[in-house]
């Protein structure tokens, strides 16, 4: 079921209902409507694998305890190799067979083996890369001791399925989750309203602005052989506005969502573009991502690699970010994609001066020249990557990088639909300004309530509705569905 | 080793890594507190404090670290 779906449209009221008006007795009782209403979300979008969320939730649960109960350190980690086989052992099946079988037979074969591969038809289950990787997170830090494991199944239950974040994040963590569900939840009208003017806002990111992104995206991606260097330039452009806006727009939505269940979960975005190196950026883009790679991949990597001091933390992050891209999918333009983020920061690590803020030109209405040059040219370096993401391949991706740089960036970009393009860019020029205006904050509307009279308030909300009902720009999925 | 001799070595090894000062070391500083001080540069402190001190600290001890304070219970705790 897609959150900008009918379905949803319909889903959402009657779980919404049920939850605070019938199953509202105790804690248990709502868990149950979360549970039950997150498994017919799940199985509306894909029944075949309820199963094998099953067996994650069940298997995980187990582990847990076990890792948790076990007294023996040897036992314990007999545990946590089995959780992390499992977990990586279906991700792997699902997600990377036919890459890693594809890829050893090409090997083979440039001694002439002569092998044929018939690729398996694997179907990716929805939302896998995402529940596993919570997972994961839940077993190794119940072995390193940080947080004791659930002992409650149905609430482990709604903290692996609950539907808001279940098909694209954000990766939630259990000690910031399960407690939130242990209680019972009292409803709470200002948080409910907040969930509201941030889901408006993520429709209005993503189908205002990324649907429209994505037209001309498309459009200029699919004749790009054909297309100068300006026009590819603004297909790069429109691209990385289409993710930013199809990614932030989805978690805004999860977000307010979860807000109307009386559940927080963590933020996902935090205005990237506005960052002066690729620290921040990544501080700021996929939080839920960034973060756990940081703490599961990252932290212990250059814990083994210490003593090798600036030489040693390069080489862990760039095997972290190689990881970040293979997390996107099992395809070579993913690996050069994390590759080339990873090198981004080898300079940051060996630059001097490693004095970083997160807020750019904090307190100040406008940023500084150097803060300006610095996110511009983050911004191209990370459109840069934007292009072996979205290309078909990477042969693809060098052609359009080479169509690029040539003596016609500097013609007038060639495209259908003129006027309605500079539409589209009227309204990523708007995200950006109310964006930059509300930076400090979690999402752009959720200090309305305070700052502003009702009339502004309702015109905003009229004018932002018709503005989605008129501008979305066609059907597209989410991207990040297919992670 | 004195518990303040401790907590000066520690400011030392931070301004050093960080090239900065821009911090008052106390025993509830975090990294958040402190410019400069995330998951690129905490394993370099972290070195410079075993070189330091001439310990070894474990992953999982690194792990359950809140702030300056535990860092430096830690330290006191390895060099007994």
């Amino acid at each position: 079921m897609l959150f900008n779906s009918i379905q949803f449209a319909l889903f959402l009221p009657v779980a919404f209902t049920l939850y605070w008006f019938v199953f509202n007795k105790s804690s248990k009782s709502q868990n149950i409507l979360l549970l039950l209403a997150s498994l017919v979300f799940y199985a509306w979008a894909d029944y075949r694998f309820l199963i094998l969320l099953f067996a994650s939730i069940l298997i995980n649960y187990y582990v847990g305890l076990r890792i948790f109960r076990t007294e023996k350190e040897v036992n314990k980690k007999r545990y946590l190799w089995l959780g992390l086989i499992f977990n990586i052992g279906i991700l792997f099946f699902f997600k990377y067979f036919n890459f890693f079988a594809e890829s050893f037979i090409s090997l083979f074969n440039v001694f002439n083996a002569g092998i044929k591969f018939n690729a398996l038809k694997i179907i990716l289950p929805l939302g896998i890369s995402f529940f596993t990787f919570q997972m994961l997170g839940y077993i190794i830090d119940i072995h390193r001791e940080e947080i004791e494991p659930s002992n409650n199944l149905l609430d482990f239950s709604v903290y692996v399925a609950f539907f808001p974040k279940l098909l694209a994040g954000p990766i939630e963590r259990a000690q910031k989750f399960l407690p939130q569900i242990a209680v019972k939840r009292i409803f709470n009208p200002e948080q409910a309203t907040d969930g509201l003017r941030q889901i408006l806002w993520g429709l209005f990111v993503k189908l205002v602005v990324s649907n429209n992104c994505a037209i001309y995206a498309d459009n200029i991606y699919n004749g790009y052989a054909s297309a100068n260097g300006s026009t590819l330039l603004l297909g790069a452009i429109f691209y990385m506005f289409q993710i930013y806006g199809d990614f932030s727009g989805y978690s805004n939505i999860a977000i307010g969502v979860s807000k109307l269940f009386g559940i927080n979960l963590m933020a996902n975005f935090a205005r990237p573009f506005f960052s002066t190196n690729i620290s921040d950026f990544w501080k700021k883009w996929h939080i839920s991502l960034t973060s756990w790679m940081m703490d599961y991949v990252n932290n212990p990597l250059s814990f083994k690699l210490r003593k090798f001091k600036k030489v040693g933390m390069s080489l862990s992050i760039v095997c972290t970010f190689l990881l970040v891209g293979f997390w996107h999918g099992a395809e070579w333009k993913y690996l050069l994609y994390g590759l080339l983020h990873g090198i981004y920061f080898i300079p940051l690590l060996l630059m001097k001066n490693s004095k970083r803020s997160s807020l750019v030109a904090k307190g100040k209405l406008l940023p500084g020249f150097k803060e300006t040059a610095q996110m511009t040219g983050l911004f191209f370096l990370v459109c840069l990557t934007g292009i072996f993401f979205r290309a078909d391949s990477i042969t693809d991706a060098v052609k359009f990088i080479t169509g690029i740089f040539n003596p016609s960036l500097f013609s007038i970009p060639v495209f259908q639909y003129r006027a309605i393009a500079i539409l589209t860019l009227c309204f990523v020029l708007f995200m950006l300004v109310i964006e930059w205006i509300t930076r400090e904050k979690d999402h752009p509307l959720i200090d309305f309530e305070t700052k502003y009279p009702v009339v502004v308030r309702w015109g905003v909300y009229y004018a932002l509705s018709i503005v989605i009902f008129i501008f979305s720009g066609g059907a597209q999925p989410f991207i990040y569905f297919q992670f | 080793m004195e518990k303040s001799l401790i907590i000066k070595k520690i400011g030392e090894i931070l301004s050093k890594t960080l090239k900065h000062n821009n911090f008052e070391i106390s025993d509830s500083l975090s990294a958040d507190d402190v410019e400069g001080w995330d998951s690129l540069t905490h394993m370099l402190i972290i070195t410079e404090v075993e070189k330091e001190f001439n310990i070894k600290f474990k992953l999982k001890e690194l792990n359950k670290l809140q702030n300056v304070g535990s860092l430096i219970e830690l330290v006191q705790m390895k060099i007994q």
